[in-house]
Parts: C-alpha cells; structure tokens; sequence
C-alpha cells in the first residue's frame, strides 16, 4: 500500500514522528512512484520558499520601522517611552491610592494657600469661613461709572453725609417710625416764632423775647393758654393782640 | 530568558530577531511591501507599549506572529471588500502586484507566479504555509499561533500544497 500525500507533506516537514518516519523511508526506497510522487511535493515546497521575501528586501523596512520607534518611544530618557504612549496599569488599590494622594495634595494646597491666614499653618482643612466685612464685598454693575467701581456701601454714613453737605445739600435723616419731638429744637437755626408788633418784641425758637433793638427782655419765653408768658411770670402778650407768623403748634 | 518587552535592551534584541520573521508573515499575506511595513512597526509599538513579559525569546515571536498575522488578514479582507465594490465601477486592466516596480530587485517571473499563487490561496491555507515555509514554524508552533490542533494544521499544509500544486501547474511556473 503507497503513501498519501498527507503523510508525505508531513514527512517532508519532519513532523512525522517514529516509527512511521522510518516506515516511510523504508517505502520511499523501494516505491518508485511514491518517491516522485514526494519529490513534486518537495519541489512545491522548494518553489514556494523560493518564492520568499529576501533579506536585502527586508532590511530597509527593517531600519525605517526601527528608526521610528527609536526616535518617537526608545529615545525618551533611559529606553522609557513617551508620556502620551505609556500605558498604565494599576491595580484597584493602587488606583484608590493615586485618588488618595491627588486628594491630599489638593485638599493641603487649599489649605496653606486658599486660607487667609497662611501663617496659621496648624489648620490643614479647607477654611473659606472668612469674615464679612466692607472690604471683602464689592458690588459691581455695568452701568457703574468705570473709574469708581466702588459702591455706596463703602462709605460710612458720616462720610455720605458729609460728601452731601459738602455739594450744597441739607440731608434731613430719622429713624423709622419715630417722630422726632421737635423739629426747631433740632435745627441749629433759631427761628422767628412769634411777633408782637404793638410792643415791637420778637419771640424766638429758643424762647428768647427781644425788643426792636433785638436787646433780650426775657428768657423762657412759653405759651400758655392765649397769653405769652416769660419764665419770671412776666406777661408779655395776651390775645387778639397779636399778628403770629408761622405755625402756633411747631413753637410747642 | 525572561523577555521584558518594555525594556530597551530586550526589546532590541527581539527585534534584530524577529523583525525578518514577522516582515515576511506580513509581506506573504498582504503581498505588499509598504503595507507589511506599516504593520510590523504597528506590531513592535505594541509590543513595547504593552511592556509585557515573555518566558523566552520564542513566546515573544510567536506573541508578534499572532499579532502581525491578524493585522495582515484584516487588511486583506478590507482590501478585498474595498476592491469588490469597486470593481463594479470600474474594470480596468489589473496591475500585477508581483511585478511593480517597487523593489530594487528584478522579481524572478518564478518568484512572481509563486507569490500569485500563495495570495490567492484561501486564506486558512494562506496562513498556515505562510508560517511554515517563511515564518519557518514546525506543526505545534502553528497551532499556538492559530489556536487550532495540530492535526488539522497538518491537514491544512496538505490542502494547500495541493492547491498550489494546481495554480503552480497552470502558471506553467518551471519549479526548480
């Protein structure tokens, strides 16, 4: 019985193991037709890797590929590869470990560089606890003149109210829901309250009575009832004597 | 020897080694010299990137074999679903690629039959004769590259040695 092809393709790639490579050998030396039958499969064999790509084809691929990956992931600083090529590995808890650490770094950057008080070095939590004060708020729009960004809030009332004074205006302030007791005493100004013209006195807001010369005649001047009395019980003026000018009821 | 592939050192000697292996794979399946380069440098970027660690320098090949094989037979396949649609449109004459001008060297019309007849092989039988005649693999070393039983790649270099023997025959190739 002659040989298959089967067994001569593996023969003559000396994959046929003992005792069949011997038994084969054997057969070939004496069989004349699977011996041509084995040197056509040897020729195939022989023409394809005739047929192969040779060295001097390879090698200038060969030194183009090495140059480029010599010049873009071996020559990065001792053999090491490109940071953007690197792949990493890491296990889960190496992973937590790199989360850790990034936390730690930027929750202790916060702390000594996002707290006021760097000094205070012993405090490595976050602080934005910072204190409310004039300075810390400013209050911008679009419509604010540009070269004073700051707003009224930076001004203390007194410095408001002097800023007014200063430009010609008489602020009137008060407190909500609280009438003031009187507005004349308020006032710096005294004010002409009454005149009784037969005798030619004049009686001011701070209840002074003076003649035509403006010589004080009597102090503590009050109203009492329809007659004007002087602190000393002098009656000064009694009524449908009189011309008043101004309101009766602010003199009170 | 252990082989770590991304250390300089080990990865150059693998290469010095390997390197005309794995050109040839990619060369014999593609049949096209440009594109064998692009893979084979594809295959080392990987291999280095992965910084992988072989038990010696031969699992190391057979790990770029594998790798390089598949990118060849991907190509291939891209290619011929690429050139099928486009054969419709137009059907110009075709150019041999076994003939081009490319290489220096003046191509055997031998060596040109012989590189037609393994590219048009299907390509079970195209992979395992190409890593038996250039890749120079003996039947258990294609199997781990092919993931396949060595029986049947037994099988396959007799079926293609068969079919080359017909292509061979009718090329009229005057086998040496």
């Amino acid at each position: 019985m002659c040989l298959d092809d089967q067994i001569l393709n593996t023969y003559l790639d000396n994959e046929l193991a003992e005792p069949w490579k011997s038994q084969v050998e054997e057969h070939l030396s004496y069989c004349s037709s699977c011996r041509t039958r084995y040197q056509n499969l040897l020729k195939i064999s022989d023409a394809v890797k005739s047929a192969e790509l040779t060295a001097d084809e390879i090698q200038p691929h060969q030194d183009r590929v090495l140059s480029m990956i010599e010049k873009n992931y071996l020559s990065k600083g001792k053999g090491k590869k490109s940071f953007l090529h690197r792949t990493f590995k890491l296990s889960a808890p190496q992973m937590i470990g790199v989360a850790a650490a990034f936390v730690v770094v930027f929750v202790g950057s916060w702390a000594v560089f996002g707290h006021n008080n760097a000094t205070d070095s012993t405090i490595l939590l976050p602080d934005v606890n910072t204190t409310i004060d004039l300075n810390n708020i400013t209050q911008t729009r679009s419509t604010d003149n540009a070269a004073t960004s700051k707003s009224l809030e930076n001004y203390s009332l007194d410095e408001i109210l002097k800023n007014l004074d200063a430009r010609g205006y008489d602020v009137d302030i008060r407190l909500k829901s609280i009438q003031p007791l009187s507005l004349e005493k308020m006032s710096s100004e005294v004010k002409v309250i009454a005149k009784i013209e037969s005798k030619g006195i004049t009686i001011t807001s701070d209840g002074l009575a003076k003649d035509a010369e403006g010589t004080i005649i009597a102090t503590g001047v009050l109203l009492e009832g329809n007659q004007i009395v002087a602190s000393d019980g002098t009656i000064l003026w009694k009524a449908e004597e009189t011309t008043v000018i101004g309101d009766q009821n602010q003199s009170n | 020897m252990e082989i770590r592939s991304g250390d300089e050192l080990a990865f150059r000697q693998v290469y010095n080694e390997v390197f005309p292996v794995v050109m040839k794979v990619a060369y014999h399946v593609t049949y096209n010299q440009d594109v064998a380069e692009d893979i084979c440098q594809d295959a080392f970027i990987r291999f280095y990137d992965k910084d992988m660690s072989f038990p010696s320098m031969d699992d190391a090949k057979f790990w770029l074999i594998r790798v390089v094989k598949n990118l060849s037979i991907n190509h291939v396949k891209r290619k011929m679903r690429e050139s099928a649609s486009l054969e419709k449109v137009m059907r110009g004459p075709q150019v041999n690629p076994f003939k081009d001008g490319a290489s220096e060297l003046i191509l055997k019309e031998s060596t040109a039959a012989v590189r037609k007849a393994v590219s048009e092989l299907p390509e079970i039988y195209k992979t395992v004769i190409v890593l038996r005649e250039y890749a120079g693999l003996n039947y258990k070393e294609i199997a781990g590259v092919l993931k396949i039983s060595e029986s049947n790649v037994k099988v396959r270099v007799h079926r293609a040695r068969k079919e080359l023997e017909v292509k061979l025959d009718r090329e009229e190739v005057n086998v040496p």
